[in-house]
């Protein structure tokens, strides 16, 4: 088990955002947390991440509690994340930004007098390649297009060596064509790297391809767990999400 | 044979080593006043590249960086005039004296970001003032600290010029080495995305202190230099208008290139001799200035021309990928 | 003793009106206007300039006359400021919104060496506040008391036209949420040019109010920036009742301060800046984001 989160709850202000949930994540699975705008998937990643920290409950990391812990050295313990708004160093080359992130990676960031051109080169280079980002390498990551960006973040988040990844929307605003690459290219990514995966998607393609298991998120609560199958067959979950996704992508 | 220009121009160390060497012949040309001049640029340049470490490659906009060099120039005058120390000891005392305080100020500023961390820079800087500026006994308050016991061999202008040229390269050598190192590549990242290198697992205050105190070190050398070199000091090196006149150097040449600074405090401190023999309204043609290049030229003067070279070279590419 | 704590109470006033100016602008705009300061100082040599012209027509009145046209002069130039200026960079940094108003200084303060000259100019005392008062068989300069009046006065006036009028609903909404605003069919653009020109008028006003009690000189505008931004900071930058509180303890701060540690008194005020920056950095009356 590498994840397992107890009963964590957040409010902000009134609202209570997440509402005591609890549930684990085995080694290597592939999970997908759905649910409508607003059921607190994003502060649920949050949680996870140390940006924000619960009001109750415990999240263990590898057995280690991570609850109270900066983002920093959650990011350290194995974790790595895509975020939703989209989180790159816009004025920094695709190879720079998925190098900085290996440099703090292997603890050589603090160095002030080596030079940065010739470290690590050879491993960025292939997590380029690996996202299919190599030809675009020298190219400023502000000036990506959207879905190559996105594939950055992915890089990024890969240059970290996490065993458990956190995908937040990673084929939101893509075309078609794009998001069955994107699908693609993660799928292959987590299993060749042999890391967990809980991902946050709209796009019921993705999540039903991607996962072997589902979340839904409704209100702060899980409402439904299990493996695509199960969860496609509920009733609640139909009513309460499917139903209106079911009009959408038809 | 154009060819053979073409590339030898367009490779850095070619220009870097060109200027160096008419710098270094630069005192022979000029007049004693405008070695003066140029020993004075030179100087800036360090303190604007200094500040640029912060402002331009960790993205820290600071409002009180005069403090930090004041504590450079008084550190070096005070071991000079109250202890008898050698020269040496002197000059390096200003600086380290600088990131000392360096230290204690970024650990209160770094805690906060963006506009609470400038005024909190402000507010050090006008307390360092007002140490200075009040504490008359040792500071000699406003009439500040004159005739600096600097080594005879100093006293000729030409041959102070060659020592701020020396330790400016190579302190300037040492800045560059940083910048491009793990550690200034992590900076850059802060620059951009705090929120995600925090994420990639780097503990961005620890790196947001590093970079106040490496700066404020080197501002306190560029102090300590600025002492030495006009034999004096004044509690008006850490005023807030002296630290806004380097913010606009700054910008004036580019913060995002390593050059930019030097460009500018070039540019400034010629412009500001030249204008001002010709008109005591000076400042409002420097006012007129600074409005031009925030509305229009944001990227300073090297900024711009490296933009352009850049846009140049995409197009001879895109025009060569064309014909293929 | 008690003559510098209403002097301090006064000067504190003044201050109120320089700092709310600053702070309203802060509030709204999202902008640190570094030329406030001169904005108060044009407004000074503008008294002067009006007093002086009109003195020969009006007499005492002349005085009067320049309260109520010198802020309008200063609303107006700060209106071509934030439209020729400011309006170009919003969506920039912080940093380049600091410069440019650095750069304003620089402008205005040559103009008014240009105009004016590098001497200083007095403006007397005006009838009727010209008189003293006996309080306790101390006498104190009335002048010093209307100061304290218009700045309750001003205070009261904004706060009224802030949380009651349907003008100050509307600068609220621009104040909490620019796109929301803007989707409510608001012309934002138009509110900030106005709320820039009643910072503006806020500052022209102090620079009236002040020159009978001091001179009107180059270089006031320095020392009052600074002053400026330590009360909107202890305040709270966008906060009204702040910059009020802020200027009486700035205000106090400086009469007394020279009492407890004369020398480092001047420095209280960044201390305090500091104290407030690093556990309550939106200040004494603002709200935390």
């Amino acid at each position: 088990m590498i994840l397992n989160v107890e009963g964590i709850s957040k409010s902000f202000g009134g609202l209570l955002a997440t509402d005591g949930v609890s549930f684990h994540v085995e080694e290597e699975e592939l999970l997908a947390i759905i649910g409508p705008n607003g059921a607190g998937k994003t502060t649920l990643f949050n949680l996870l991440t140390g940006h924000i920290h619960p009001d109750h409950g415990r999240i263990f990391f590898r057995g280690r509690d991570i609850t109270c812990l900066p983002p920093y050295e959650i990011s350290r313990a194995g974790m790595g994340r895509s975020f939703q708004r989209l989180n790159i160093f816009p004025r920094l080359t695709t190879f720079e930004n998925v190098q900085i992130a290996l440099f703090s990676t292997y603890r050589i960031n603090h160095q002030l007098f080596s030079s940065a051109k010739k470290l690590v080169r050879g491993e960025t280079e292939q997590i380029l390649n690996d996202v299919g980002l190599y030809s675009k390498k020298a190219t400023k990551g502000g000036l990506l297009a959207h879905g190559d960006q996105k594939r950055l973040e992915i890089g990024i988040a890969l240059a970290t060596k996490p065993d458990l990844l956190l995908l937040d929307e990673p084929t939101a605003a893509m075309s078609p064509g794009e998001t069955e690459e994107t699908a693609a290219l993660i799928k292959e990514l987590v299993s060749v790297r042999r890391i967990a995966l809980i991902f946050v998607e709209h796009d019921m393609n993705v999540v039903f391809g991607l996962s072997n298991k589902i979340k839904v998120l409704h209100q702060g609560r899980i409402i439904c767990e299990g493996t695509p199958d199960e969860v496609k067959a509920d009733e609640e979950v139909q009513r309460i999400y499917l139903g209106e996704e079911e009009t959408h992508v038809a | 044979m154009t060819h053979f220009f073409k590339t030898l121009i367009s490779r850095p160390p070619v220009w870097i080593a060109a200027c160096i060497i008419i710098l270094c012949i630069l005192p022979f040309t000029l007049s004693d006043s405008w070695t003066s001049i140029a020993t004075e640029i030179i100087i800036m340049s360090l303190a604007a590249c200094a500040l640029n470490l912060m402002l331009g490659y960790a993205g820290m906009v600071s409002f009180g960086p005069a403090g930090l060099y004041a504590v450079g120039a008084y550190g070096t005058a005070l071991v000079m005039t109250k202890t008898s120390a050698p020269f040496i000891v002197s000059l390096i005392a200003g600086p380290i004296m600088a990131g000392a305080v360096g230290c204690i100020v970024g650990w209160f500023c770094v805690r906060r970001s963006a506009v609470y961390f400038a005024l909190l820079t402000l507010a050090f800087a006008q307390i360092i003032w007002t140490i200075i500026f009040e504490w008359y006994g040792f500071t000699g308050g406003d009439n500040g600290i004159v005739g600096l016991p600097t080594p005879d061999i100093l006293f000729p202008i030409r041959n102070s010029y060659y020592f701020s040229l020396l330790i400016v390269l190579v302190a300037l050598f040492v800045l560059w080495r940083i910048i491009n190192s793990p550690f200034g590549k992590t900076l850059q990242a802060i620059r951009e995305n705090p929120n995600r290198v925090e994420f990639i697992g780097a503990n961005v205050k620890r790196y947001q202190l590093a970079a106040f105190v490496i700066s404020s070190t080197f501002l306190g050398i560029a102090g300590s230099l600025y002492g030495v070199f006009s034999g004096s000091v004044f509690p008006d090196y850490a005023y807030w208008i002296k630290s806004t006149d380097m913010l606009v150097v700054c910008l004036l040449g580019g913060i995002y290139t390593f050059v930019g600074p030097i460009v500018g405090s070039f540019i400034y401190i010629l412009l500001s001799k030249i204008i001002a023999v010709h008109t005591m309204y000076w400042m409002l043609f420097l006012g007129i200035i600074v409005v031009f290049l925030v509305l229009f030229m944001r990227s300073g003067i090297a900024g711009f021309v490296s933009e352009k070279l850049y846009s140049s070279s995409q197009s001879d590419k895109d025009a060569s990928e064309v014909t293929e | 003793m008690a003559g510098q704590a209403l002097s301090g109470l006064s000067v504190g006033m003044v201050l109120f009106l320089i700092a709310a100016g600053l702070s309203i602008i802060f509030g709204t705009l999202k902008v640190l206007n570094l030329a406030h300061g001169t904005i108060y100082m044009v407004g000074g040599f503008l008294c002067y300039w009006l007093t002086s012209t009109l003195s020969g027509v009006a007499g005492e009145g002349a005085f009067w006359i320049a309260l109520l046209v010198a802020p309008v002069l200063t609303a107006v130039i700060g209106g071509i400021i934030e439209v020729a200026l400011l309006r170009r960079i919003y969506a920039e940094e912080m940093l380049y919104q600091y410069i440019l108003t650095f750069g304003l200084i620089l402008i205005f303060g040559e103009l008014c060496k240009l105009i004016w000259g590098v001497g200083y100019h007095t403006v007397s005392v005006p009838w009727p506040v010209d008189g003293k008062v006996f309080i306790f068989g101390m006498s104190f300069p009335v002048y010093n008391f209307f100061l304290i009046g218009c700045g309750i006065i001003v205070f009261a006036g904004l706060s009224i036209l802030i949380r009651y009028t349907a003008l100050g609903s509307i600068i609220r909404a621009v104040t909490f949420n620019r796109e929301m605003a803007n989707a409510l069919g608001i012309n934002v653009p138009k509110v900030y040019t106005g709320v820039f020109m009643l910072g503006c008028w806020l500052a022209g006003l102090a620079g009236t109010l002040m020159p009978p009690m001091s001179v009107v000189a180059l270089g006031t505008d320095m020392a009052v920036i600074i002053d400026c931004f330590i009360i909107v900071v202890i305040g709270g930058l966008g906060s009204l009742s702040g910059a009020f509180i802020g200027a009486l303890i700035l205000g106090l701060l400086n009469a007394f301060g020279i009492y407890i540690i004369p020398r480092l008194a001047v420095a209280f005020g960044f201390i305090l800046m500091i104290i407030i920056l690093t556990f309550r950095p939106w200040g004494l009356m603002g709200k935390p984001e």
